[in-house]
């Protein structure tokens, strides 16, 4: 057959198509991915083996709703033991064995999500949120792509803050483990008091981990405080801080921010060790899950988790953490949806404009009312009150928005 | 040893790489190390530099414990203040004027000599107190060090707990922004700093390390200075750590304090001990054990067992008791360490069919 230039034309765009095809397929893949690293061993075990089961109760849901665009979405979860590298390792293993199809990651600390910011570059880059409320991921400007799944600690001690106002409070101490977390929000909160009125009678430092609670709590007594908040901790420290004061005979009012809100927590505490937690307030970004009125997101979790975790302490209650996770989770999926919506590639850029773009939205009752996402956090929260003998956090306040 | 290499001249006798299979062991890693910034996708460069920035500072720890006899337990420190003096470095070269292109040539040197002085401090204990004692006399210069780091006074240069963003290094011009440029600058100081250290022990100063791990009192009845040939391999030793812990800064975009905790020094000394004590040999085996195990663990549980969270939560701790039996099986089956192992191999073949080993 004689080869003319228009047979050619024909022959190599036929080829062209051929050989393409694959790649066109490749560029639609037939599930997406998301990461995760949890602390599943290590110092917040008990934190990374509560939420773990999140995943699942996501996996099902989405793919109920019909995933992105129509596409299924797969969870994968692998163990960081609470070390940044170990996440870090984590995410870029995830990145180089799905390739593409990995749209979203969830770290597991602040530490993870500071280390791996300076990586999200290019095709390295992914929508990324965590268990962090660090007050310096929540800066679109210097970390486009991650974002907070409710208000920063800074922004709980403004809560908190407020409401010691409102109650008429002249004096507050603020206690903190002496790591990363514990120290993030104390330099704005001794501002924000100073403007507020409230004398900083004590700032503290302990360890996260077997600190010396009769030394903290004589230093609480002398210091004379109405008010304490807590930072920095999670299953341990700050019930003994409570139990110390209340053995010592101080009137001082506690409270705390996202971590030390576990209701489980709490009622381990009481169980063990008596009703000392009774009247313990803190900063809570949800609802609890229990607050099942208004809320049909949390509806159906309890018909599903009725399912799903049958025989196990999450079939009746889902802990603070895991709507932490669940939030982040339903953040991310939204702002997927919303860029396959518009026909745009899920890159980590178009992503996180969407993200960006998310305003007045109704999340299905985690808030107190619809959303919107500001320098990449939601600013609400509202203050509960632990009750020991029903068990249950309470709320105490309206919601703030910071 | 491996044994059953002939020499036949002197020079073959002084030769480093004296048997073929360490030539073929040491020119294959280099030409891997070349090829695989090119090849590798970015999980094994970052699992490979990891392991590159681990074996300089096992490569020192082995000076101090495996050589000298000296058992540290707080060689993190030393990593802590070579990570932590780059940034710090730099900012005053920065104040200085001086150009970017020329900061890592003078930081590297910095922070090692910086290490290497903190090292001769560290080991002063070590002139009146040996074994255990010794080794949480060091212990404590992890937690000293950890603890200054930290403190509110130095934050402005430390980032205290929060951390602090670390620099790129960047040769004359050349930005080392990428993760892989990183590996190629971290590979070729761990060529160098095994040849180093390899060598360090072909000369009098190695000598006389052996020697006081062998005994010091008769070491120093030899003419030895305890004092000196102590804290000089304290500072060898830190150096190697401080070299490592520069690197740390450069290939990651932030350090934090935790990074370098107690945890850090065990894994140095474990790796050591697995791979086999006063053995250039050793820090390479027992770094590929240490690193590489988990990630292969991970990954081989994931391919099994899949990926989801449920499963993840219960493969997780199993995976840690998996490793953690590997590491005790090692050491009651072969406590002189995989350098042993793989000598009895080489030992074997050379001898087939003669002898089996």
């Amino acid at each position: 057959m004689k080869l003319n230039r228009r047979a050619f034309l024909a022959t190599t765009t036929a080829a062209s198509a051929t050989l393409g095809a694959p790649a066109l397929l490749r560029a639609q893949p037939t599930e997406y991915v998301f990461g995760a690293s949890l602390p599943l061993t290590g110092p917040f075990a008990t934190a990374g083996q509560l939420v773990a089961p999140a995943f699942g109760l996501a996996q099902r849901l989405i793919n109920e709703e019909g995933g992105i665009a129509g596409t299924p979405i797969r969870f994968v979860t692998e163990d960081s033991g609470y070390i940044p590298a170990n996440a870090l390792a984590n995410y870029q293993r995830a990145l180089a064995t799905e390739g593409d199809a990995m749209v979203a990651y969830f770290g597991d600390s602040t530490g993870f999500m500071k280390l791996v910011a300076p990586e999200l570059i290019g095709d390295q880059a992914r929508l990324m949120g965590s268990t962090s409320f660090a007050s310096e991921l929540a800066n679109p400007e210097v970390n486009p792509y991650q974002y907070l799944a409710g208000p920063t600690y800074e922004d709980q001690f403004d809560i908190l803050l407020r409401n010691i106002k409102d109650e008429g409070g002249s004096t507050v101490a603020f206690i903190f483990s002496n790591t990363e977390f514990g120290r993030d929000p104390l330099e704005h909160g001794k501002r924000r008091a100073d403007e507020l009125g409230i004398e900083v009678v004590l700032e503290e430092a302990t360890r996260a981990q077997g600190a010396d609670i009769p030394t903290h709590v004589t230093k609480l007594a002398q210091s004379g405080a109405e008010y304490c908040i807590l930072q920095g901790y999670v299953t341990g420290v700050w019930p003994q801080l409570i139990g110390g004061a209340r053995q010592f005979g101080l009137p001082t009012k506690f409270m705390g921010t996202f971590w030390g809100m576990e209701k489980i927590i709490a009622d381990r505490v009481t169980a063990e060790a008596g009703p000392f937690l009774d009247g313990y307030r803190g900063v809570m970004p949800y609802r609890y899950s229990y607050d099942l009125e208004n809320a049909p997101r949390y509806q159906t979790f309890a018909a599903i988790s009725k399912e799903m975790f049958a025989g196990t302490p999450l079939e009746h209650y889902m802990p603070t953490w895991t709507i932490q996770t669940m939030c982040a989770i339903e953040l991310a999926i939204t702002a997927l949806r919303m860029t396959a919506e518009k026909d745009l590639p899920l890159t980590a850029e178009n992503t996180a404009e969407s993200l960006s773009g998310i305003s007045d939205f109704d999340m299905g009752g985690y808030f107190g009312g619809p959303i919107t996402m500001d320098n990449n956090k939601i600013g609400t929260g509202r203050v509960y009150q632990y009750a020991t003998d029903s068990g249950l956090f309470t709320p105490t306040s309206d919601w703030f928005t910071v | 040893m491996i044994n059953g290499n002939l020499k036949a001249t002197y020079a073959a006798d002084e030769r480093m790489v004296d048997n073929r299979y360490k030539q073929f062991f040491v020119y294959g890693m280099a030409v891997l190390c070349a090829l695989m910034p090119f090849a590798a996708n970015n999980y094994i460069i970052l699992v490979a530099a990891q392991m590159g920035i681990m074996l300089i500072a096992v490569v020192g720890v082995n000076v101090v414990i495996g050589y000298t006899g000296l058992l540290s337990l707080g060689h993190a420190a030393f990593l802590a203040i070579g990570a932590y003096s780059i940034p710090i470095l730099h900012g005053a070269m920065g104040t200085l004027g001086l150009p970017e292109g020329i900061m890592p040539f003078l930081a590297i040197p910095g922070a090692v000599l910086i290490s290497a002085l903190l090292g001769i401090i560290v080991g002063l204990p070590s002139l009146r107190v040996k074994g255990l004692y010794l080794a949480v006399a060091t212990l404590s210069a992890n937690f000293i060090v950890i603890f200054l780091i930290e403190l509110k006074a130095v934050s402005p240069w430390t980032g205290g707990v929060q951390g602090i963003n670390t620099p790129d290094a960047n040769l004359l011009g050349w930005e080392l922004d990428t993760q892989r440029e990183m590996f190629a600058l971290i590979a070729a100081m761990a060529f160098v700093t095994i040849l180093a250290v390899q060598n360090l022990f072909r000369t009098r100063v190695g000598r006389a390390f052996i020697a006081i791990r062998e005994r010091d009192y008769s070491a120093e009845i030899l003419g030895i200075s305890l004092l000196r040939y102590k804290l000089m391999s304290f500072a060898i030793s830190a150096a190697c750590c401080g070299l490592a812990g520069a690197l740390f800064a450069y290939f990651y975009a932030r350090i934090l304090p935790e990074q370098f905790e107690l945890a850090l020094s065990l894994q140095l000394v474990a790796a050591l001990i697995v791979g086999g004590m006063g053995r250039i040999m050793g820090p390479i085996f027992g770094v590929i054990i240490i690193v590489t195990v988990p990630e292969a663990l991970k990954f081989s549980f994931g391919m099994v067992a899949g990926g989801s969270a449920d499963v993840a939560a219960f493969r997780a701790p199993l995976q840690e008791i998996v490793f953690g039996l590997l590491i005790i099986l090692f050491l009651m089956f072969e406590p002189l360490g995989i350098t042993q192992i793989v000598d009895r191999g080489f030992r074997a073949i050379n001898r087939w069919p003669f002898a089996r080993g």
